[in-house]
């Protein structure tokens, strides 16, 4: 039992992997800022947000600060027509480019060097050490940065930083602060890393400045911030560090192998959902992980109550129909189960809505909201019992039992209802996806603040993000539901398991 | 669909392989024609006529059909709804059916659209007419989008509106008609998609197996654990200007697993048979053998699933616009019209006319596939049951 659950199991990733791919694809869907026309910072900001810069699958050449770095140099150096962007990129990389331009600098002809060195003038400035002002001139710039190198290469490696970032969380002093407002963007990836370990306020309040000084952007907690404003805020700084952390970080040897498949739309879209940063709504800024926990559980208590109710209903209802079949019972559940199983979800929801007027309580709306939805899957289900019986009661052991002289009871339930259940159970994962949706019709007509309800906003305000979770959640839900319902089928069934387990792990269609 | 088919050879012999045909042979050609040859011609072609019809698969499904006194209800309340559909613009159209104007006769404007006529309706041409121009209104002059000044909410039979109008004065008629169409657009459109796609990868999942299965298998898993609303009302979101199409394509390229499960089976049982075995012998190439011995056992699944398909089509058409109801992108659908009645709690006509339509095409569409089904499978006998629900 166990290998088989395991087989199962394993077998579910695939399934979703290949599930992942086709959402990836239905994300391409959304259009691309740009060819909306105009361009600029903004849009490009917009497009990186979403990945679109980088290749869908594969990424021959993935960008990191060091080839960035490189680009902005050539740039400013040969004092092209795009040197004031070079120079505003280098501006923007800060302290991390550091490592990668002043090394370089003495190799550059003389002219070059002066250009390169005053660009990096507004960086000086943001690490407290300069006026911007004093290295306009080219000769002066090229002696400070030259000096600077000298003094402060030891301090550019990564387990300084960290150590000095550790140090700043534990016991931060102004001192230990402004070590490393002159590491400027080098330190950023041990800040980002330390808001999320860290609940001190203080620590945070310093972390989230520092950090804000170096990119140039982003939320600052105050010390006395509640916990709902520090999610959010460190919610915020890990998305921005998630799009943008190749600017600030190089790729080195196997790191590089990895960025060239890491580092495209695809796979950033699915390290972002399989660790569950989903973004954030772009309706009010929650992070779309928090909010998809606070309105699953109304959507999920919908489908389960309904999952329950309807199985109630449909076993016995399917059962008595196939046991008396061709009788009257059988005929007027028949009719009155086909009529209902014809009848869209959104038609018995808003019928109900509109017979029963009191339902400004809650928990009535709930009520009703089941039992619409409950209606829907009733039909199917009993349907669906109705033949599983009718095929095991026609078959030779049920014959067999009633001739031993066993009680009609005795047949219908130990002999034949424990068969017929079994398709059943199956079919009932697969019933899956329908409810889901259908949770979502009732869920807009009953007025439940669930996912469903949610998504229709988000629809209107355009959220792009909590359109992509929502979907990817319910195909994880459903997954895990039709791996629920397979495992339930292999309790029930031996057969089935020691087919899956000889057939080296294929699982039964 | 009463009476016996007209007997056919040909179609048995895509139908029925399982029982190999053995209908009539051309007679050889008589090489010496002799007296006594021809007459045992003759009393073999008389044997022949008068032995019992041949059993096909076919034959027997249409005889079970005919006999299914719900599925001729289901089927004939289905042509009325496609006449509804095919003839929406005649029925319920603000350009009138043919027109002379300005000394131009114009036949079915409301179909071609002239430009000519840009910019007019029936009720503006006939208050504008001039001597010597006429017109033939529709049925309802009114078409599905433009609503008419001041007459929003209208009651049914009044104001030359049958049916009312809604919130937005638009003829309620006119939307139930032209909703027909886009319900049986979507709806044919992609099940017929989604049934070769099926078809085609269903079976050749089962026939080439191997790595091939495998990937159809993840494929069919992947898409079985989406949600079709979820995923068609989110692509309908994220695509700029959603139209039918969309709608039709996102269904479409996603609802073809269950086909192609059923006809991976049917493929795989398939291969079992003698005659596979004997046409492979015989030097059949393989994909002789898929396409003549073993997809034809296929078709009985497609047809049925092609039914409930549409069903299914027509049902997500109708929740997504049911849902999105007020998004400027939407055709007149049923689903949008009872949507926009929600917001109105005292217009029953918003719900009542287009919830019917939406009702009938989905019973007779269940009750046509249902005895499709129950034709179809061998296991019931010549006279098997076609209770609703079996």
């Amino acid at each position: 039992m166990l290998r088989y659950a395991l087989r199962r199991v394993l077998w579910a990733i695939p399934t979703l992997l290949a599930t992942s791919l086709v959402l990836f694809l239905v994300t391409t869907l959304a259009p691309d800022p740009a060819t909306r026309g105009d361009g600029g910072a903004p849009v490009d900001e917009a497009r990186r947000a979403r990945f679109l810069d980088l290749p869908r699958l594969f990424n021959t050449d993935p960008q990191d600060v060091r080839s960035r770095v490189a680009a902005a140099v050539a740039h400013v150096a040969s004092g092209d027509a795009w040197h004031e962007e070079g120079a505003r990129e280098l501006d923007r990389l800060g302290g991390a480019a550091l490592p990668y331009v002043l090394p370089t600098l003495e190799a550059l002809p003389p002219d070059e060097r002066g250009r390169v060195a005053v660009a990096l003038a507004p960086v000086a400035q943001r690490m407290g050490l300069r006026d911007a002002q004093s290295l306009s001139r080219p000769d002066a710039a090229v002696l400070f940065w030259t000096h600077f190198w000298d003094d402060r290469a030891l301090d550019f490696t990564r387990t300084g930083v960290e150590r000095a970032v550790q140090r700043l969380v534990e016991h931060g002093s102004d001192l230990r602060e402004s070590d490393l407002v002159a590491l400027d963007t080098y330190a950023l990836p041990e800040l980002v890393a330390a808001m999320s370990t860290t609940t001190d306020g203080v620590a945070l309040e310093r972390l989230t400045r520092l950090a804000n000084h170096a990119a140039g952007r982003g939320p600052v907690l105050r010390p006395d911030a509640s916990p709902a404003r520090v999610r959010r805020a460190v919610a915020d700084w890990k998305e921005w560090w998630f799009v943008h952390a190749t600017d600030f970080v190089a790729l080195d040897g196997p790191e590089r192998a990895v960025a060239m498949v890491t580092e495209t739309r695809y796979g950033k879209w699915l390290r972002r959902a399989a660790s569950g940063e989903l973004g954030v709504s772009a309706i009010d800024g929650e992070p779309i992980a928090d909010k998809l926990r606070a309105r699953a559980p109304v959507t999920l208590t919908v489908c389960a109550l309904a999952m329950l109710a309807s199985w109630a209903l449909a076993v016995p209802i399917g059962a008595l129909g196939a046991w008396w079949h061709g009788r009257r019972f059988d005929l007027a559940s028949s009719a009155v189960l086909f009529v209902l199983y014809a009848t869209p979800t959104f038609t018995i929801a808003e019928a109900l809505r509109r017979t029963t007027a009191g339902h400004a309580v809650a928990g009535a709306r709930m009520a009703l909201a089941v039992a619409a939805l409950a209606a829907g899957s009733l039909a199917t289900l009993s349907r669906w019992q109705r033949a599983a019986m009718l095929d095991v009661v026609g078959q030779d052991f049920v014959r067999t039992a009633h001739a031993k002289g066993l009680p009609a009871w005795r047949v219908a339930l130990v002999h034949a209802l424990r068969n017929a259940l079994m398709p059943t159970v199956t079919l009932a994962g697969m019933h899956l996806p329908v409810l889901l949706g259908g949770a979502f019709v009732v869920e807009e007509v009953f007025g439940l603040h669930g996912v469903g309800f949610e998504t229709l906003r988000a629809i209107e305000g355009h959220d792009t993000a909590w359109l992509m979770a929502v979907i990817l959640a319910c195909a994880v839900a459903v997954t895990a539901g039709l791996v629920a319902s397979d495992l339930l089928y292999g309790v029930l069934d031996p057969r089935v398991r020691e087919e899956l387990v000889r057939r080296q792990g294929r699982p039964a269609a | 669909m009463s009476g016996e088919p007209p007997y056919d050879p040909d179609a048995s012999e895509t139908i029925d392989l399982a029982r190999r045909k053995e209908g009539p042979n051309p007679p050889p050609p008589a090489r010496e024609p002799s007296e006594a040859g021809s007459v045992v011609v003759e009393s073999l072609r008389q044997a022949q006529r008068a032995a019992a019809p041949y059993l096909t698969m076919t034959r027997i499904a249409f005889a079970r059909l005919a006999r299914d006194r719900l599925a001729r209800a289901g089927a004939l309340v289905l042509a009325c709804l496609m006449l509804l559909a095919v003839f929406a613009d005649v029925l319920a159209s603000d350009r009138p059916v043919a027109c002379r104007w300005d000394g131009v006769v114009y036949l079915m404007p409301n179909v071609t659209q002239p430009p000519a006529l840009r910019g007019l309706d029936v009720a503006r041409m006939r208050r504008e007419e001039e001597p010597g121009d006429w017109v033939i209104p529709p049925l309802v002059a009114h078409g599905p989008r433009s609503p008419a000044e001041g007459e929003a909410l209208v009651a049914p039979l009044h104001a030359g509106h049958p049916l009312g109008t809604d919130a937005q004065g638009r003829d309620v008629f006119a939307r139930v008609v032209h909703g027909a169409r886009t319900a049986f657009v979507v709806g044919l459109g992609a099940s017929a998609v989604l049934v070769l796609i099926g078809v085609v990868l269903g079976g050749l999942a089962g026939f080439v197996g191997g790595a091939v299965d495998a990937l159809v298998a993840r494929a069919v898993e992947a898409l079985t654990a989406i949600p079709t609303l979820v995923l068609v009302l989110v692509v309908e979101a994220l695509v700029p200007h959603p139209t039918t199409a969309t709608l039709l394509w996102t269904i479409a390229l996603t609802r073809w697993t269950e086909l192609a499960r059923l006809v991976r089976a049917e493929v795989l049982l398939a291969l079992g048979n003698d005659y596979v075995t004997a046409a492979r012998a015989l030097g059949a190439s393989p994909p002789r053998v898929l396409w003549r011995h073993v997809l034809p056992n296929a078709i009985g699944p497609a047809i049925v699933a092609a039914a409930f398909g549409i069903a299914s089509v027509v049902l997500v058409e109708a929740a997504v616009d049911f849902l999105r109801v007020g998004s400027p992108d939407t055709m007149a659908s049923w689903g949008e019209a009872m949507g926009e009645a929600r917001l109105h709690a005292g217009a029953w006509w918003l719900v009542v006319f287009p919830g019917l339509a939406l009702l009938a095409t989905l019973v007779a569409l269940n009750l046509v596939g249902e005895a499709a089904r129950d034709a179809l499978d061998p296991r019931l006998g010549a006279s098997g049951p076609t209770v609703p629900g079996a």
